[in-house]
């Protein structure tokens, strides 16, 4: 059995599993297709309800 | 984002792909190729000199097209990692010509234009796929002219200008109105290259290129050569200069967008496109029209939606914030058509639910709240990992158990599993991370 994980996508999902992961202390590998992770999210200005900056 | 990038137990892999699965839950085999980003990304101390000096401009994805990036590039001011990308579709120096401007201005010695595609191959015991979702193209649906009218954009073109990091630094200037700004930068600029021309010829003759071309007008300087090409160079300066005048008189009356449209459910319950919900969209655009207020405090906004959908906690409360303190008013009903108006101005065809009549109305400008579609590059995807995909296009699951795939030992959360805002993707993702944890840490089969 394998304990690494494999997660495809940056975005906001992909980082919060992966940071859940790896605060378990599993080895976590994140893949992005894009130069930077962020996602969507890291497009967006602010965040409902509570206009967080989103980044 | 910080805390994915430098985590020891997160083995980060920006700009690469998944090529290839085999094996089953426990022991996946997978292929994983690192696209050459041209750039040694342990060296790239992520300074921006490459991407000043850079002579080649080309349309910046990040801001949806909204104004320009270099080919060599940082995916966004804060992206992590923090390195530079050479895109190899533009850069001149790829594609056989001469450059190698950023090599030569790169302190840190990191570019590398023969850096190749890298192959790496990993065994994992669980994979969770969050590869998110497209946003639909509105262009889909003919009358709302979303290409046609410059003014009428989507949310997230919307979000980037009203971010201070996009293309206008947070002002709503108008896609229209920025285009005559621009073409006024290049006949200032053409303006300038032509009076260094003339100059040439005044000093060579010493006479003023006015009093010149006038003379020649009444035939005093007969068809010499270089009467005739001075000539013809004044009259190209002057149309230059009127075209540039007529353009700056009209930039005068300029203003920021004051008077905003939302139209909601763009490609979602349309029969036509997608039936579902997309959930987030009512909440985005009362958030954009409560941000856009905050800009500017003159600006009213209207939400034109079928009902607004404030499904979640504390959204309720904010959507009635918006409309107490932040000029939104909500108008039920769907957009039948948006058409051009003078000056640019979209009109927006309705009907008032309330007196039963159809209305129009012209706004500064019309934003679109566009569906969620599934994206296009996770139909692939789900055919590398060997998982269905549902109806839509997004991964099938169960209800009963929302973030399983259809594979053992692969699961899903976020925008790739259906449409969802930020909490849900980031309660979802937990979720997807527990049940992985499931595959590791047995070995009864999870099911």
């Amino acid at each position: 059995m394998n304990k690494d994980i494999l997660i495809i996508g940056a975005g906001i999902a992909g980082i919060q599993a992966s940071l859940d992961l790896a605060e378990m202390g599993f080895m976590v590998h994140l893949v992005e297709q894009l130069p930077s992770i962020g996602g969507k999210m890291a497009q967006l200005d602010k965040t409902f309800p509570t206009n967080d900056c989103a980044i | 984002m910080l805390d994915a990038g430098r985590h020891p137990n997160i083995d980060l892999m920006a700009y690469s792909e998944v090529e290839s699965m085999e094996g089953e839950s426990g022991a996946f085999e997978i292929r994983i190729c690192r696209k050459a980003r041209f750039v040694n990304e342990d060296q790239c101390t992520g300074c921006g000199t490459c991407a000043e000096k850079c002579p080649i401009q080309v349309s910046d994805s990040f801001n949806m097209g909204q104004g320009t990036r270099s080919a060599i590039y940082s995916w966004f001011a804060q992206g992590i990692p923090s390195t530079h990308t050479i895109d190899a579709k533009y850069c001149r120096q790829l594609n056989g010509k001469k450059c190698g401007i950023c090599q030569k201005v790169c302190q840190a010695d990191a570019i590398d234009f023969n850096q190749k595609d890298k192959i790496v191959n990993l065994t994992v015991g669980a994979v969770i796929v969050a590869a998110g979702y497209d946003i639909f193209d509105p262009s889909r649906i003919p009358e709302y002219r979303y290409r046609d009218q410059p003014n009428v954009i989507t949310s997230m073109e919307f979000e980037r200008l009203l971010s201070a990091g996009g293309p206008t630094a947070g002002h709503l200037n108008r896609p229209s109105d920025r285009t005559v700004i621009e073409e006024i930068a290049v006949l200032e600029k053409k303006a300038k290259k032509s009076e260094k021309m003339l100059g040439k010829y005044e000093e060579k003759y010493k006479m003023v290129s006015e009093r010149f071309y006038r003379a020649f007008q009444s035939g005093e300087h007969g068809d010499e050569k270089d009467s005739v090409k001075w000539a013809d160079k004044y009259k190209a300066y002057l149309e230059i200069k009127s075209k540039r005048e007529a353009l700056k008189t009209r930039a005068e009356r300029f203003s920021t967008a004051k008077n905003l449209a939302f139209i909601q459910c763009v490609g979602s319950r349309d029969f036509r496109f997608y039936q579902f919900c997309s959930g987030y969209c009512c909440m985005h655009s009362i958030k954009e029209a409560i941000i856009a207020h905050e800009h500017e405090p003159e600006t009213r906004s209207v939400i034109f939606g079928m009902d607004i959908r404030a499904v979640g906690k504390g959204f309720e409360e904010y959507k009635i914030r918006g409309g107490n303190h932040s000029n939104i008013s909500y108008h039920r009903g769907r957009v039948a058509e948006i058409r051009g108006g003078p000056d640019n101005h979209p009109v927006v065809i309705y009907e008032d639910t309330i007196s039963q009549t159809v209305k129009k109305e012209a706004f500064d400008m019309v934003i679109l709240a566009t569906a969620c579609a599934p994206g296009k590059s996770l139909k692939k995807l789900a055919s590398v990992l060997d998982a269905e995909l549902d109806e839509f296009g997004f991964l099938k699951t169960n209800h009963l158990q929302p973030v399983d795939t259809t594979r053992e030992g692969i699961f899903v959360c976020g925008c790739a599993q259906s449409p969802m805002d930020i909490p849900e993707s980031v309660s979802q993702a937990s979720s997807a991370a527990s049940r992985a944890v499931q595959v590791l840490m047995t070995y009864r089969k999870v099911s």
